[in-house]
Order: structure tokens, then C-alpha cells, then sequence
């Protein structure tokens, strides 16, 4: 049995994780010439915490972390703020709909949530910056939100599958 | 992976070759057209020059001074500051559909295509 305050603290820690995730994730670029184009990296978080807990939690951990790491990087309700809102927004709740309501295993649940995220991201640049010029770019980034999604479902599969056995042997 | 994950991946990527098409044709109408650079910084037209006519324009945006060259029938961002220098990897474009975004910068430049006039159309009766 778990109790309340464990469970607190578990959450406590995958936001912290995030936070760094997504901290580092703006620290190094990325050597491919397009705007927006990352990892996802603070996703493999959001992921684990979706499988280990439930949705709610999932979406407290994705809107903490960007509310945080905006703070820590000063660029709170800048538009770089509102970018990741939005598109975390939109991920959070694809990849809950996802799991809920089909029967996709974590490298699909991945996927629809890291091109939601894309398509997410352009509406806010749309409404934003008031141009339809990014929609240029929707194609390409949806194209490559793909692997990536595949990229960071692997990884969260791989962190629950130890965590699972860690249990296991612990109970 | 099971079938619903390949079925959704096949979805998305479906999707973003339909999502090209429009851009392809938009680029394949205006492929005889004249055309002009036009740079936009917080939604307003800062310079807009002939595709044809060679130099080098500094226009002021967000972070700094940005320097647009024009060379060869291509454009492209010279020098600008900001903290990945995106818009200067990107290099040359030549078409329509692909406008270069500087997100730091606030700035767009995009090449647009100029209407055909030379139809006779534009004549005046008295």
C-alpha cells in the first residue's frame, strides 16, 4: 500500500526531474536548422507519470513543470511561456484520451502526444505573433514529432519496466 | 507497438504529406511569377525588395540588428543575434513556401509573388 504522503512525494520528485529535463533541453541546441524542433525530453516525466499514477497527476506534473522552469529562466508569461503552455496543454490531454480510449501501448500514446504538442505550439504562434506562416512549417515538424515520440516512449518503457521490477522486489 | 500505434503513426504522417500539398501547388502557381522579399517584424512590413536585385539590408528587430542578403535570386539571414542562430543555419530560400522564422527576433521574411499586370487588364476608359 502506498500511502498519501509517499505518493506526494513521488510526484514531488518527477517534478523535479522534469524541471531539469526541461531546463537542460533549452540549454543545448539542437543542429537542425528549424524553428521549435526538440526532443521532448521533459515528456519521458509526463509519460511515467501517466503509467505509474493516474491523469490527474500527469497533467499537474507537465502544467508545474512549465510553470516552474518558466520561472527559473525568467520568461514567465513571455511568449516563450505561452509556446510551452499550449502545446503541453494539448499533449497532456491527447495522451490522456489516448490511453484511456484506445488501445495504443506507450509508443503510440508518445506519438499522439509529441504531435499534439507540435500542433499545439504553431496554434499559439498563430495567435501570437497573428501570422499563418508557421502552418509552413506544421508538415516538417509533424513528420519528425514521430520519432522523437518513438525515442521518448522507448525510454519511458524502459524506466517503467525497472521501476516495475524494483516493486516487485521491495513488496 | 500494436496495430492502433501503427495506425495512428501511418495517420500523422499521412497528414503532414497532405498538409504539404497545398504549399507545393501554392509554389508550383507562383514558379513563373515575379517575385519580392518582403520582412515582417511584429506584424508589420518593414522592407519588401525585388527577388532580382542583389545587396545587403539591415533591419532592426528585437534582439539587435539583423542583416537580410539578397544574392542570386535567393534570400537569406545574414547575421543576427540570437541564442541558437536558427534563421542563419537555415540559409538560402528561393521559393514561396518556405519563409525563414526568427522567433527570438520577431522577424519573418518571406518571399511573396507579385500579381501578373502585364495582361492588359489594368487600363483606364475616359
Amino acid at each position: 500500500m502506498m500511502n498519501k504522503t509517499r505518493k506526494m512525494m513521488s510526484v514531488t520528485m518527477l517534478v523535479a526531474i522534469s524541471i531539469l529535463f526541461h531546463l537542460i533541453e533549452s540549454m543545448i541546441p539542437i543542429p537542425v536548422p528549424i524553428p521549435g524542433f526538440k526532443l521532448g525530453l521533459a515528456n519521458i516525466v509526463g509519460l511515467i507519470a501517466l503509467y505509474l499514477y493516474d491523469e490527474k497527476i500527469m497533467l499537474s506534473v507537465n502544467l508545474m513543470r512549465v510553470l516552474l522552469a518558466s520561472l527559473l529562466r525568467g520568461i514567465l508569461f513571455a511568449p516563450g511561456f505561452w509556446l510551452s503552455l499550449s502545446g503541453v496543454l494539448l499533449s497532456s490531454c491527447a495522451a490522456i484520451l489516448a490511453k484511456k480510449y484506445s488501445s495504443m501501448t506507450r509508443f503510440g500514446v508518445s506519438c499522439a502526444s509529441s504531435a499534439f504538442h507540435v500542433i499545439g505550439q504553431v496554434i499559439a504562434v498563430t495567435f501570437i505573433y497573428n501570422q499563418f506562416l508557421m502552418g509552413a512549417l506544421l508538415p516538417i515538424l509533424l513528420l519528425l514529432s514521430i520519432p522523437t515520440g518513438l525515442f521518448t516512449g522507448y525510454l519511458a518503457g524502459q524506466v517503467l519496466e525497472r521501476l516495475a521490477i524494483e516493486r516487485n522486489e521491495s513488496i | 507497438m500494436n496495430k492502433a500505434d501503427k495506425i495512428f503513426i501511418c495517420l500523422v504522417v499521412l497528414s503532414s504529406f497532405l498538409l504539404y500539398i497545398p504549399l507545393l501547388l501554392h509554389d508550383w502557381q507562383n514558379r513563373d511569377k515575379e517575385k519580392t522579399v518582403v520582412v515582417h517584424y511584429r506584424n508589420e512590413e518593414v522592407l519588401r525588395e525585388d527577388l532580382h536585385k542583389d545587396g545587403v539590408y539591415t533591419v532592426q528587430a528585437t534582439m539587435g540588428e539583423v542583416q537580410i542578403e539578397i544574392k542570386d535570386d535567393a534570400v537569406r539571414v545574414e547575421k543576427e543575434n540570437s541564442p541558437y542562430h536558427l534563421c542563419s543555419i537555415q540559409g538560402w530560400v528561393s521559393d514561396t513556401g518556405r519563409p525563414i522564422i526568427c522567433l527570438p527576433n520577431e522577424l519573418v521574411v518571406q518571399i511573396e509573388a507579385k500579381e501578373a499586370t502585364d495582361n492588359g487588364v489594368d487600363t483606364v476608359i475616359q
